[in-house]
């Protein structure tokens, strides 16, 4: 939870403070003339001058504050109320109430608020007895919503069925269990129809049918002081200022009060957009082994700021080949996601590289400057994500989607694009590319989808795809067409395949080579068969005998959750959940041996597993 | 299409409700409403006046000939005559009605152009100078209240600088320059808190559309940063953007009135401010209805608008 907002607090106070107050403080009488002293400047007597009946203008704003606030806190409390009551009612009972209580708001809201006042105003004549009923009025639909919307979302909740099943009477329920709950959002409420209240309020004086003179109401003053604005200014400033103070602190209060008490904040200060500022000098790297398409090394991501040493990722290195797959596997939170999209320069908002080189053609993909790293993004290499229902653009055609990653690289025309784009949806097996190429994404089926985010990846006929979780989101059936899909495309294509992903049934089907991350560090690493038959690590046998098998033994589950980064385990970072642990694992933290053509181990122990 | 008619049915039976309504409101009144229409002050009027009020508002014949005859009325879009010198509502109103929607028209120009530009911009840096400065000004645009900019700006603009008049209209026809500078000051004003708004909904959807996924393929893509700025981000953050402005837009429909009386522009609030002077009821309602069945027809041709920006929403 946020700090409460301090400043607006005491600012609002100080002002309902002063309107209580002003009887008791021996201020003038708002409403005595002295015309003979009519516009007189500040004195002694009349800190603040005389207005042009020659009443005291401090008086009459402080006694204004007091008008001011007590109609629109009193508008806003009868709001509260009976709209917080008809908002519950509708929306815990259902049926006919709801019909009654909810969408009757709807008629209200079809009446701009100013001139719902005024033909209330018309028929009831100005005056503060009127304006309280008028504004009541007019915000009661905000609260009755507020309400109403808030019941519904905890209607369906656990505890609200529990009381049911406690034999708790509707009364009960509403009042014990839902009002707190939705007593946030009407708080919120209450201050912005107040703070709007003390606006409306105010217009309404100034034009004459609200508060009726000569008593004091800001708006009444700012009116009256139109017309000797060019001899007194001042005048007409107070009361300006006044009002405006008034609702800026009244309305800071409202921005605070949701901070602290929305429950997803919307600050997202830390965005990617300042990696298209980013221009390194370029390291120019070791030259890696012909044929491969990604060589990573020591690459280590720290979230937030570097300097408080969280790193994400630590010391990690593969590579990938040309027709080859690398399944990078681990659990949910051990950092493989973060890892292969900062390996590629896709880093995510709120993490930074701080080591290591991704080299791809010869140039650091890490140090490579935006414009640059962007030329290279979707034509040599490129993605797929889990969700497609998410990663595509709902806006737009998938059609238009595909082509768009042509064009980005390509000097073809639109329609040149287009036609691509439906040869390449031909291609990853849709059926009628023509037809689907017009489709938005919302038209198209999970596995469809996704077959797009395919084709869209595959369309500039890259070296290297990352497919982050690509089947995570589907059903089974739909996992196996496009696991096929990916394959063939490996195949024909030449291209390397990065593959993430939780589930090892789909890595035994699609990887050569497998990485085990935990932790944010590869603990295994070594061909598919030799992990999946002899794992050299105690966390890879974990993972294995974890995972369901059609005639094997029941799976087990691995104790205890994956460390968050800056609150790591000082020796190994599986020590505290591994079996095989002994005292050195955990005072030191093991470095990754070699044990064998193309395999390596974090494990001390790994030659007698 | 099934859709659109269903949206049309629902406006439709929108403004029959507010029409109604607004028939009703002088019988929800306690009292008896011609007597409540002459009371000034307290004091009991003449019974002879309050009976010739009655006859000239229908108010004797049964509540429900009355209730045909004004609905017959509002169909053929005649709104009776007004109370103060008996001139034909309908025709006053056509003549102020484009005079408000032009102010309303070009203070929501001004504050498209200056909040989504500036809100755009804010939170593509967000958490720097321009965002802090931007928002702070923002934050003060929404508190002042739009007759204290337009008193303030009278006094500055006109009154001490002398830059232009202090209020009036001309008709475009006769003078184009002149009726521009007259409805630079009262759209300027309007322009103040609506661009506050704007830039505030601007700054909040694009920074919420950035963190999503959809974003993300579009930098796996390689697209250039203008690219996924204006055709992915500006483009889904617009929906949002459009709602807020077209709410905002209903309700300055009614107010406008308090900017129309500072600068004197001869529009629609004029006649009602006029008429809520004089107890004129019939031009009262009548105005009412003509800006509540805007009102309606507004948000039925956003709901349309939203079918265009969001393809998801023709689906249901």
């Amino acid at each position: 939870m946020r700090r409460l907002p301090w400043i607006p607090i005491v600012a609002v106070g100080l002002i309902v403070l002063a309107a209580l107050a002003a009887p008791y403080v021996g201020l003038a009488d708002p409403v005595a003339m002295d015309v003979a002293h009519r516009l007189a400047a500040p004195s002694a007597a009349h800190p603040l001058g005389q207005d042009e009946y020659g009443r005291d203008v401090l008086s009459r704003l402080i006694w204004g504050a007091r008008t001011s606030l007590g109609i629109a806190f009193a508008a806003a409390a009868i709001a509260c109320v009976v709209g917080t009551i008809l908002g519950l009612v509708g929306g815990y009972v259902r049926g006919v109430a709801e019909l009654l209580a909810v969408r009757s708001m709807d008629v209200v809201l079809c009446f701009p608020p100013l001139l719902l006042a005024l033909l209330v105003v018309t028929l009831m004549g100005p005056g503060a007895s009127t304006l309280i009923p008028v504004l009541a009025i007019v915000y009661l639909p905000s609260f009755t919503r507020v309400a109403y919307a808030g019941v519904l979302s905890v209607r369906g909740h656990e505890y609200v069925t529990a009381m049911k099943v406690l034999g708790a009477g509707r009364l009960r329920i509403m009042t014990r269990t839902i009002l707190p709950n939705i007593a946030g959002p009407v708080l919120v409420q209450f201050s912005l129809a107040a703070a709007s209240a003390v606006v409306l309020e105010s217009g309404l004086s100034f034009l004459g049918l609200g508060v009726v003179p000569p008593a004091p109401s800001w708006g009444l003053m700012i009116g009256a002081a139109r017309g000797t604005m060019v001899q007194a200014p001042l005048l007409l400033l107070w009361p300006c200022l006044a009002l405006t103070v008034t609702i800026l602190a009244m309305n800071s209060l409202c921005d605070g009060l949701r901070d602290v008490l929305d429950p997803h904040p919307a600050a997202r200060r830390a965005s990617w957009f300042s990696r298209f500022r980013r221009i390194a000098a370029p390291v120019v790297p070791e030259p890696a082994e012909p044929g491969t398409v990604l060589d990573v090394r020591g690459l280590t991501v720290a979230i937030g700021d570097p300097g408080d040493g969280k790193l994400a990722v630590r010391d990690v290195s593969f590579h990938v080949r040309e027709g080859e797959t690398l399944a990078i596997v681990g659990e949910s939170g051990s950092g493989k996601s973060l890892m292969s999209l900062s390996a590629i320069g896709m880093v995510p908002a709120g993490v930074e590289v701080s080591g290591g080189t991704a080299t791809m053609e010869g140039k650091d993909l890490l140090a490579l400057p935006a414009a640059e790293l962007r030329k290279l993004l979707g034509d040599r290499m490129a993605m797929i994500f889990q969700d497609p229902g998410s990663s595509l653009n709902p806006v737009h055609r998938v059609g238009s989607q595909i082509a768009e990653a042509i064009r980005a690289h390509r000097p073809v025309s639109r329609r040149a694009a287009m036609t691509q784009a439906v040869t390449l949806l031909r291609n990853v097996g849709i059926p009628d590319p023509e037809r689907r190429a017009k489709a938005f994404p919302h038209e198209l089926s999970g596995g469809m989808r996704q077959r797009v985010m395919i084709a869209m990846a595959i369309a500039n006929g890259p070296r290297l795809l990352v497919a982050d979780e690509p089947t995570t989101a589907l059903d089974v059936t739909i996992q196996a067409q496009v696991l096929d899909l990916l394959a063939s495309l490996k195949r024909d294509g030449g291209l390397g395949l990065l593959f993430i992903t939780h589930s090892l049934p789909v890595v035994a089907e699609i990887a050569d080579r497998v990485a085990v991350m935990y932790a944010g560090e590869i603990l295994e690493e070594g061909p598919t068969a030799e992990i999946f038959a002899d794992p050299r690590h105690p966390y890879t046998a974990a993972l294995l005998r974890s995972a369901p098998k059609d005639d094997g033994p029941a799976p087990e589950g691995i104790p205890g959750t994956v460390p968050v980064p800056g609150d790591l385990p000082a020796g190994c970072v599986f020590a505290p959940r591994c079996d095989k642990r002994i005292d050195t694992c955990v005072k030191t933290r093991p470095p990754l041996f070699d044990i064998g053509p193309g395999r390596a181990s974090r494990c001390i122990r790994w030659a007698s597993l | 299409m099934e859709w659109f008619v269903k949206r049309l049915g629902i406006s439709v039976l929108l403004v029959w409700l507010v029409a109604t309504i607004v028939f009703l409101a002088i019988y929800l009144v306690p009292g008896d409403p011609a007597e409540l229409l002459l009371s000034q002050g307290g004091a009991a009027p003449d019974p002879a006046i309050v009976e010739d009020l009655r006859d000239q508002l229908g108010l004797n014949r049964p509540v429900l000939e009355q209730y045909l005859h004004s609905m017959a009325g509002l169909l053929r879009g005649d709104l009776g005559y007004s109370m103060m010198d008996g001139a034909p509502i309908a025709g006053e109103i056509a003549i102020r009605l484009p005079r408000t929607l032009e102010l309303i028209g070009a203070a929501a120009l001004i504050s498209v152009l200056v909040g989504v530009s500036t809100g755009t911009l804010a939170a593509v840096g967000a958490g720097g100078v321009f965002d802090r400065i931007a928002s702070a000004l923002a934050g003060l645009g929404l508190a002042v209240p739009v007759f204290v900019i337009g008193t303030l700006a009278v006094l500055v603009f006109a009154q001490s600088l002398r830059l232009v008049p202090a209020g009036g209209f001309v008709p475009f026809a006769q003078d184009p320059a002149q009726h521009l500078t007259l409805l630079l000051m009262p759209a300027g004003t309007i322009a103040v808190g609506l661009s506050a708004i704007m830039f505030r909904v601007t700054r909040s959807a694009v920074l919420e559309v950035t963190v999503r996924d959809y974003v993300r393929t579009a930098r796996a893509k390689g697209l250039s940063f203008r690219r996924i700025l204006t055709r992915h981000i500006l483009r889904n953050a617009l929906i949002p953007v459009v709602t807020v402005l077209a709410l905002n837009l209903g309700t300055l429909l009614g107010g406008t009135v308090l900017v129309e009386y500072v600068f004197n522009w001869p529009g629609l609030s004029g006649l009602l401010v006029d008429a809520v002077n004089g107890r004129d009821y019939p031009a009262v309602v009548g105005v009412v209805l003509v800006i509540s069945i805007l009102f309606v027809t507004l948000n039925f041709v956003v709901d349309m608008l939203y079918a265009v920006l969001d393809p998801r929403v023709r689906h249901g």
